[in-house]
């Protein structure tokens, strides 16, 4: 393995359902020698891709959990994470991303910038992620990857530079032409191995000349060396990487590649564009906050004997036992040292370290700032950060939204009882946007994640990785409740049934909080609720929030305040304040102009233009915002807000209206207040539930 | 400033009386001088009055064109501190409907079928349109009068965006350029953005007012920072 920092790269590649990354990490693990054969997807050999390793990813034909893997490539070594292609999803790609210097972005040549690619792109974006496209499946029928270009542009705001143009299209697809070397290159061999130069072919001059000046031009505006050469016709190919690589470093530019990975076609050359484009960890500016000064955010260095920085982004309890997965951002990861978990202070010392590839494993000694290894048998959470023992830094937390749909989960029998909850224990530490709790009213246990195919996935998991078998109820909406306007309380909890009283009294206001779930504000003066219950005050706010009056879910969004109050010598306590504090809740809130809120989704449905009026009036009918439109030629993207509740069953839908001939996704977008005559029956249904 | 002053005060009202007529109106600009912000500035106005606004987008993604509405939203709400801003969005997402077509793709056809689809199926029934990016210079007249006939036969208020050539700026005379000529008859109002004589200032002068509703020379001003529309 390469210890030289220049020569690493940390890469994930990230794209639309289906648009063929999995196919592609196929190739780049045969062509580094990773691996000795190509295995397809949904191969007849049944072997199933390399990186898809689990077994429900190789019957899906889709990536559920990302793998890493790593391989060389011309003394370089390239640590890849191959990112799931949904956008339940979304955490994983996420994950991905905050550990990642680059990536590559995968469009379909047909198919083009899909709703999913936007959604990655805004991810690669929001942790300024340099990318390089490759246009794949310029083999397939209708391929053009013209087209995609405009759209990266266009719909990515990106700004595409053709390094390659492609000798034929669909099933004529030859080869590329190198814009920078002006030579035609051809992959032969059975797997596209011996890669041929040529000269470029004399129909395609002009159009390559034409392209090789645009590429110049783009790359001259971050090079005055190459700015200068352009201009005498003397350009080296040097010079033209190295332009690139700035423009591409600075987000200001997306080289454009491409191929067709099924037919072995221009992966080998997207793998040198890996390394010359791409960043090296020391180009990427990484910032950890100092815990023992006030979180200021402290720049990381590469350097390898600089204190250890390392953060853990995945957690997998697979064959092997429990594995975290890290990545080194400063100093030196070795077998045997002592190194501390930041969040809970926990020290951990490092029994095994292993290097990754899919699921079989390499044994290392040492891993240095850059590199991404995984650690044997460490008790963390997704997203720990692991640091040398004289210093504690945490780095920056990752954003992770709130899951939006919950079901319960009943299992079969004892043992499927017992398996559940060690398959929940593990996920729900792996997948910070899956959780589950007991409702302790109906004994029920609950999941909840990021939409109806996330929570599928776990129980399927469940059932062939623990042997946990599972009923599985109707999915349910997470509703909030929140207040919409300030409303004083000023409640006296007193009982006097014989034994100790209890008496307290309870002051102050509730008003909504524009940022936050929850605020509690003591403004008590002179001592008329003692310190010692201030917090049992606290606790019953919370307790009150935990199901809302309105239709038993959580309140959220509440800023309570308390000014006054009293006690009594011998009656007050703990627990009076506590009721105290929940009887001025429900004193309040009915006042509070309380509403009901849902989880609204943004939904993309992408299909052939014929059916957008249909389209829209699906959406419009599940109570959906039309948000716009976009029609490029037969193909056309509506894209509405729509209630989460009203989804369901959606896909079914959607396929009898188009003939199956439209897609679609959806990613939460915001929680907004119910209408009123459906809030209505929501509470209906919640007094008819409390009443059972 | 609450919403009803925000709209009294609002310098659009010269060309747009709060109870005016539904007229066709064409805004003509050479290229990058801000016609679209002229025209989101004009939807938000029929926005913030409860209309319901259908953006036609030419040739701009759906992304680019939101991106207009929310940075002309948020120096609206920053320049007159607007009350309940977040609410007022909230209105304005609810209302608008944008739909964008790339450059070959826009006809008469499309367009009718689609706001057929629209108001047939009680989707969205606008009260404004606003078309943005249609090369008048290659688009046949039969076309325009159709797209006419169109936005007639629903009652709608419609906003266009006309492009003039950059060579045809220089002339100091304030009157429709000669490249929107062929179609400039089809619009009840007209106005121009140009540079002002001494390049310091984009103005935006009523050319054309058929209704005699807006006195022709009427002048409003274009932060050229801000892109947006003053006194």
């Amino acid at each position: 393995m390469s210890k030289d920092l220049e020569k690493v790269r940390n890469i994930g590649i990230s794209a639309h359902i289906d648009s063929g990354k999995t196919t592609l990490t196929e190739r780049i693990l045969f062509y580094t020698q990773r691996i000795h054969a190509i295995h397809e997807v949904r191969g007849k050999d049944g072997v199933g891709a390399k990186m898809d390793s689990m077994e429900l990813e190789k019957e899906r034909g889709i990536t559920i959990q990302s793998a890493a893997t790593y391989c060389t490539w011309k003394d370089h070594t390239i640590n890849i994470i191959d990112t799931p292609g949904h956008v339940d999803f979304t955490i994983e790609v996420e994950r991905a991303l905050r550990v990642l210097d680059g990536a590559v972005l995968i469009l379909c040549s047909v198919g083009g910038v899909q709703s999913q690619s936007i959604t990655v792109n805004r991810q690669m974006t929001r942790y300024k992620v340099p990318r390089i496209a490759f246009i794949n499946k310029c083999d397939r029928s209708g391929a053009n990857p013209f087209r995609v270009a405009g759209q990266i542009r266009d719909k990515l705001d990106l700004n595409p530079v053709f390094m390659q143009l492609p000798i034929g299209l669909e099933a004529d697809l030859k080869g590329l032409v190198d814009l920078v070397i002006m030579k035609a290159i051809y992959f032969e061999g059975d797997n596209g191995e011996i890669i041929r130069e040529a000269e470029i072919p004399a129909d395609m001059a002009e159009e390559a000349a034409k392209y090789r000046e645009l590429m110049l031009d783009a790359a001259s505006m971050f090079s005055d060396e190459l700015m200068e050469a352009v201009l005498e016709g003397t350009p080296t190919p040097e010079m033209i990487y190295d332009a690139v690589r700035r423009g591409t470093l600075a987000l200001a530019m997306a080289p454009v590649l491409m191929g067709s990975a099924y037919k072995n076609k221009g992966v080998q050359l997207l793998l040198d564009a890996v390394t010359r484009f791409l960043p090296q960890p020391g180009d990427i500016e990484n910032t950890a906050l100092d815990l023992n000064d006030g979180e200021k955010p402290v720049i990381l260095q590469s350097a390898p004997d600089a204190p250890l920085v390392s953060l853990a982004f995945k957690l997998e309890d697979g064959r092997y036992g429990q594995l975290t997965y890290i990545r080194v951002y400063q100093g030196t990861l070795k077998k045997g040292d002592a190194i501390v978990n930041s969040r809970s202070g926990q020290k951990v010392k490092i029994g095994r370290l292993v290097r990754m590839h899919a699921d079989e494993m390499e044994e290392i000694d040492t891993a240095t700032a850059g590199d991404i290894v995984a650690l044997f048998g460490v008790d963390c959470a997704s997203g720990d950060t692991f640091t040398a023992s004289d210093i504690s830094m945490s780095m920056s937390s990752m954003h992770v939204p709130a899951p939006v749909i919950s079901l319960a989960i009943i299992p079969k029998d004892n043992k499927s009882q017992i398996n559940m909850s060690k398959a929940l224990n593990r996920f729900t530490k792996e997948d910070p946007t899956f959780k589950s709790f007991v409702d302790h009213e109906t004994n029920e246990t609950i999941i909840s994640g990021m939409g109806e195919l996330h929570l599928e996935v776990y129980v399927e998991r469940m059932r062939r990785e623990y042997g946990s078998e599972v009923e599985v109820g109707q999915p349910q909406v997470a509703y909030r409740e929140t207040i919409t306007r300030r409303a004083e309380f000023n409640y006296t909890h007193k009982k006097q049934t014989g034994g100790s009283g209890q008496y307290a009294r309870v002051a102050g206001y509730l008003e909504p909080l524009e940022e936050g779930e929850y605020e509690f504000v003591d403004n008590i003066v002179g001592g008329s609720i003692p310190r010692e219950y201030i917090s049992a005050c606290d606790k019953g706010f919370k307790k009150s929030m935990e199901k809302g009056p309105l239709a038993e879910a959580p309140v959220t969004g509440v800023r309570a305040v308390i000014n006054d109050g009293a006690s009594h010598a011998v009656d007050s306590s703990d627990i009076a304040f506590q009721l105290g504090a929940i009887g001025g809740f429900k004193e309040a809130y009915g006042k509070a102009a309380p509403v009901l809120m849902e989880p609204i989704m943004k939904v993309a449905v992408e299909g052939p233009t014929e059916f957008q009026g249909g389209i829209m009036g699906s959406l419009n009918q599940r109570r959906g915002i039309i948000v716009g439109t976009f029609e490029e030629g037969s193909y056309t993207v509506v894209e509405a807000d729509v209630p989460l509740a009203e989804m369901f069953g959606y896909s079914t839908v959607l396929r009898s209206l188009t003939q199956g001939k439209a897609e679609f996704t959806m990613e939460f977008k915001a929680y907004r207040h119910v209408p009123k005559n459906v809030a209505e029956t929501l509470m209906e249904e919640a007094r008819k539930k409390k009443a059972r | 400033m609450r919403k009803e002053d925000f709209i009294a005060k609002n310098p659009l009202r010269i060309l747009i009386p709060e109870s005016g007529p539904k007229r066709m109106g064409l805004v003509m600009a050479r290229a990058g001088l801000g016609k679209t912000a002229i025209l989101v500035q004009i939807a938000l106005d029929g926005l913030l009055r409860g209309k319901r606004v259908l953006h036609v987008s030419i040739g701009q993604s759906l992304e680019k064109t939101r991106a207009w509405y929310y940075d002309i939203f948020k120096d609206m709400v920053a320049a007159t501190t607007m009350e309940d801003a977040a609410g007022i969005q909230e209105d304005i997402h609810r209302n608008r409907l944008i739909m964008t077509f790339n450059e070959d793709g826009f006809s008469k056809a499309k367009f009718e079928e689609r706001l057929h689809d629209l108001v047939s199926q009680n989707i969205f029934r606008p009260d404004c349109v606003v078309v943005d990016g249609i090369d008048f210079a290659t688009m046949e007249r039969a076309e325009l009068e159709g797209l006419r006939q169109v936005i007639e036969a629903q009652g709608l208020q419609a906003w266009f965006s006309g492009r003039y050539h950059r060579d045809e700026t220089e002339t100091s005379e304030v009157e429709i350029p000669l490249s929107c000529r062929g179609y400039a008859d089809l619009f009840d109002l007209a106005i121009l953005l140009r540079m002002d004589p001494e390049q310091k200032n984009l103005v935006l002068t009523v050319v054309k007012d058929e209704s005699g509703a807006t006195r022709p020379g009427n002048i409003l001003h274009l932060d050229p920072a801000t892109l947006m529309i003053n006194p």
